[in-house]
């Protein structure tokens, strides 16, 4: 074979995968002719927040891209496209390709978006699945309770989600889902709020929430010496519960109560000027507890 | 019923966490048993003096302070002082220079150059009276706005007084509230933004804590001003006890008809809200707070427009400072000329910090604008512990940034604190000792401010995920050369790429510490050592064998068993396990624990 460049290359799918793969080829030589079913380039990255496992912003390591193969002199992008055909063998092939009208003339379309704002009809690209959810018994009057108190209230949904935390001590899926379907807000602005906000789990909490305090004052008092001191001793790491859900170990960004610093406080409580070697009698003083409350 | 005499104890959050409300109990039960319930009355004050020397209570009239009350102190204290007249000394605030005790609150440094206007009630009343706040001329001033004075009137007298706003902007709030008042929106809010997040500042919750109704009075006199009729506070869910008391104090306030419609009978109508915060730090930022009202994730926008012209739900809205607006009974019933007569001469009024970390007396101090740094921190915070050196005090929490030990003759007041490069801040002051690492505390704010970047602007988001990267390097002894220039480089591009206060200011830390103690950056990155010896990564233990007296106490505390010896002879530490927790050196009592 000899190394010359020949031919051209048909990618299927613009999606971060297709695009990578046009624009490693394009830049390779060869003249990519990329094929994508929707009207845009982009596929699902495009439409994420973050991406797994590095969390990673998926808009910012998509879009450079997107514009490189827009721009890219050897990609022809044909959207809203299907494949027909395909004929001929390895290294020669033909390909018949069904594009569908845009109804549009692409020459004068400055791509404004006025015409998209202004359709009385919206069909959404990927539909969301309606969902339907009944709680327990016991749990339906708890939260409909909550939600008689909120229900016409502009901007409810942060008080709700914070009675709802204090319910439970965590914000159960179930629920979420429930309100989402009682108030007609949708689940991803439910997430949205329930993520943003530190004050908000979507994981049970333990029984004894030790919050250790990481304000200034308490920082350089030696907070996070305590920190990992309770890391030791539960065994394990910030942010989360021991298996028997009985202690979850966090920290806070400032109690107010510097004066006292370090500080911890486990649920209502309040310990000041704690020393790392109080850490184990601490642990031990809420087990007792625990297991008195067992015994009787 | 008149009592003899009245003993305040102070039941804020720091007090209770060390047992303020046992000392309560035993005190209740010793009065009792010498039948003094008849004579002897006990307040339960809010937020009030020396904080770090907690339980503290004050007995009058005699004006005596206790402090570090233990319950086993009590019967002692109540048998001397309250039946028999005679004051504790051994139970005294104790002079840290002259080592005597000093009686009279009046006589404690720490108070004497003190000038209470928003803390004009700490300490003296009981927050869940209100009838005690009214006996202190409480809503006095709005009596006088209401029937006196017309909005325009009292915006003059702030605008007269030049108070300026205490969130941090500095923004003259006469000014403000005439925007909101020309705006032709309606119906205007007023809003109180209580969401104090700077970590190391508790000013607007002890303010809340020790005096709910000048707050409430104060909104008062804003809403007229501005002509709003519904107000919100926004309160930190990290403070149960601030909201408790707010809360109780609202109610009162409702059933003697200083809120709700018709004021004192006017035709002025105003009710409040508290709002509870979900613990963002963003959303101390104003679009943010209001977002987060509105249920929105509290992201910020950009401004203009400000919120006087489209705040909340779009209408104008005005957002002050817990201080800013405790402050304003004292301004109208002492009038304009009074407070504008305080201060230095762009900073009028006083100015209320939360002095704290490696200082002897931490706790709220109010002093007029322009007292220096030096005299806050010698002369009213006692100096610093255990004979340390002073190396920095950090100023505005984590927009803020570190003031040298060569500057400290600083005036404070809002441009002079600028142009150290620091900020004013909502006026947490942290004091920080030789044993503290500037570039730690500079990555420890950088961790901070990543975890509370909203995530908007990539320029913040990014811009401090990659700053926090860096500094964890070099404090782990891999800086690299060229580090402390891309660090200012980085830090640069963030201030000018972010839209709100949070991405503009969260570099300061660094860029002020590369400042004042680049030498400290540079032993870390070239010599590989913490000057400080606070770097984990950058020290080792061990134990001095002279000073070593054998007693085990490290041996049986360490958690990894990594100290090795016998039983009263000098012990060593096995290197190779030790995770240096600094366990060994806190329960060490012959200062055995050597660091370097």
């Amino acid at each position: 074979m000899s190394n010359k460049k020949v031919g051209s290359v048909l990618v299927l799918g613009a999606g971060i995968a297709g695009i990578q793969s046009s624009l490693d080829l394009a830049n390779s030589g060869f003249k990519v002719y990329l094929l994508e079913q929707t009207p845009a380039i982009g596929g699902v990255m495009a439409q994420l927040d973050k991406t797994f496992p590095t969390n990673d912003c998926a808009m910012c390591i998509v879009s450079p891209k997107l514009v490189d193969c827009g721009r890219h002199p050897n990609i022809e992008i044909i959207t809203n496209a299907e494949l027909g055909k395909v004929m001929g063998e390895a290294g020669n092939f033909k390909v018949e390709v069904r594009k569908n009208p845009r109804y549009v003339d692409e020459d004068k379309c400055t791509g404004c978006a006025a015409c998209t704002q202004n359709c009385p009809v919206s069909i959404a690209l990927y539909p969301v699945e309606k969902i339907s959810i009944i709680l327990r018994k016991d749990d339906t009057i708890k939260v409909d309770a909550i939600l008689e108190e909120y229900k016409d209230k502009p901007g409810n949904l942060m008080p709700i989600l914070q009675s709802i935390s204090k319910e439970y001590n965590y914000l159960p899926e179930d629920v979420l889902k429930y309100i989402s379907q009682e108030l007609d807000i949708s689940l991803t602005k439910i997430y949205q709020i329930a993520t943003f906000y530190n004050a908000f789990s979507l994981q049970p909490k333990g029984k004894y929430t030790i919050n250790v305090c990481f304000g200034t004052a308490c920082y350089i008092k030696g907070g996070n010496r305590i920190l990992e001191a309770f890391e030791r001793e539960l065994g394990v790491t910030m942010g989360n519960t021991t298996e028997d859900l009985m202690f979850g170990l966090e920290t806070i960004s400032c109690f107010g109560c510097c004066g006292q610093a370090p500080v911890v406080t486990v649920n209502e409580d309040i310990y000041g000027h704690f020393r790392v070697t109080q850490v184990p009698k601490l642990i031990k003083k809420y087990r007792e507890v625990e297991s008195a409350e067992n015994n009787a | 019923m008149a009592y003899r005499c009245n003993v305040l104890l102070c039941t804020c959050t720091m007090c209770v966490s060390v047992g303020a409300l046992k000392i309560r109990n035993k005190l209740e039960e010793e009065i009792k048993k010498y039948n003094l319930e008849d004579e002897v009355q006990i307040i339960l004050t809010g937020s009030s003096w020396l904080c770090t020397k907690g339980p503290t209570l004050i007995v009058q009239p005699d004006d005596v302070v206790y402090q570090f009350l233990k319950e086993k102190d009590i019967p002692n204290l109540v048998e001397e002082h309250l039946l028999k007249g005679r004051p504790v000394p051994s139970l005294m605030y104790i002079d840290p220079e002259e080592l005597n005790p000093i009686e009279k609150l009046q006589d404690i440094p720490f108070y004497h150059d003190q000038r209470l206007i928003a803390l004009w009630n700490r300490g003296i009343i009981d927050p869940d009276e209100i009838d005690e706040y009214i006996a202190r001329d409480g809503y006095k001033a709005l009596a006088k706005v209401l029937q006196d004075m017309t909005p325009e009137d009292v915006i003059q007298e702030i605008k007269d007084s030049g108070l300026r706003g205490r969130g941090g902007g500095g923004f003259p709030t006469g000014m403000k509230w005439e925007f909101c008042r020309k705006n032709p929106g309606s119906p205007k809010y007023l809003i109180c933004n209580a969401d104090e997040g700077d970590p190391g500042a508790f000013m607007d919750r002890s303010i809340i804590e020790a005096d709910p109704h000048s707050l409430i009075e104060g909104m008062l006199v804003a809403a007229y001003a501005i002509g709003a009729e519904k107000g919100y506070i926004y309160v930190r869910s990290e403070y149960p006890l601030a909201i408790k008391r707010l809360d109780g104090a609202i109610i009162k306030a409702r059933e003697y008809g200083l809120l709700g419609k018709g004021v004192f009978g006017s035709d002025f109508n105003f009710d409040m809200e508290i709002f509870r915060g979900a613990g963002a730090f963003v959303c101390g930022e104003e679009t943010s707070l209001i977002h987060s009202i509105e249920g929105e994730p509290a992201e910020p926008r950009q401004r203009p427009p400000f919120p006087v012209e489209r705040g909340l739900w779009e209408n104008p809205t005005n957002i002050n400072n817990v201080e800013t607006l405790s402050c304003l009974p004292r301004i109208i019933n002492f009038g304009a000329k009074w407070f504008a007569g305080i201060g230095t001469e762009k900073s009028k009024g006083t100015k209320v910090f939360s002095l704290a970390g490696k200082i002897n007396n931490a706790g709220l101090v109010e002093v007029p604008m322009g007292i220096t740094l030096r005299e806050m921190v010698f002369k009213i915070g006692g100096g610093i512990p255990n004979r340390k050196k002073f190396k920095a005090v950090q100023t505005g929490g984590p927009s803020g940034g570190v003031i040298p030990e060569s500057m400290l003759d600083l005036p404070i007041d809002y441009e002079r604190i600028q142009e150290a490069g620091a900020i004013m801040g909502s006026g947490g002051m942290i004091v920080m000792d030789e044993d503290d690492c500037m570039v730690d505390v500079a990555r420890y704010f950088i961790e901070f401010t990543r975890d509370e970047s909203c995530g908007k602007c990539s320029s913040c988001r990014e811009g401090l995920d990659a700053m926090y990267e860096i500094l964890t390097n070099i404090c782990k002894g891999k800086g690299k050369e060229g580090d402390i220039e891309f660090l200012e480089e980085l830090g640069e591009a963030i201030i000018n790429a972010s839209m709100c206060g949070l991405g503009k200011s969260a570099p300061n830390p660094v860029l002020t510490s590369i400042r004042h103690f680049k030498d400290e950056y540079i032993a870390h990155i070239r010599d590989k050592i913490c000057p400080a010896k606070s770097c984990v990564e950058l020290i080792e233990y061990s134990i001095d064998q002279e000073k070593c007296t054998g007693c085990f106490i490290c041996n049986v505390n360490c958690p990894t068993n990594a100290i090795i010896g016998e039983k009263k002879k000098p012990q060593t530490i096995d290197k190779s396990k030790c995770i240096k927790c600094s366990v060994c050196k806190e329960v060490c009592r012959f200062d055995a624990i050597k660091v370097e």
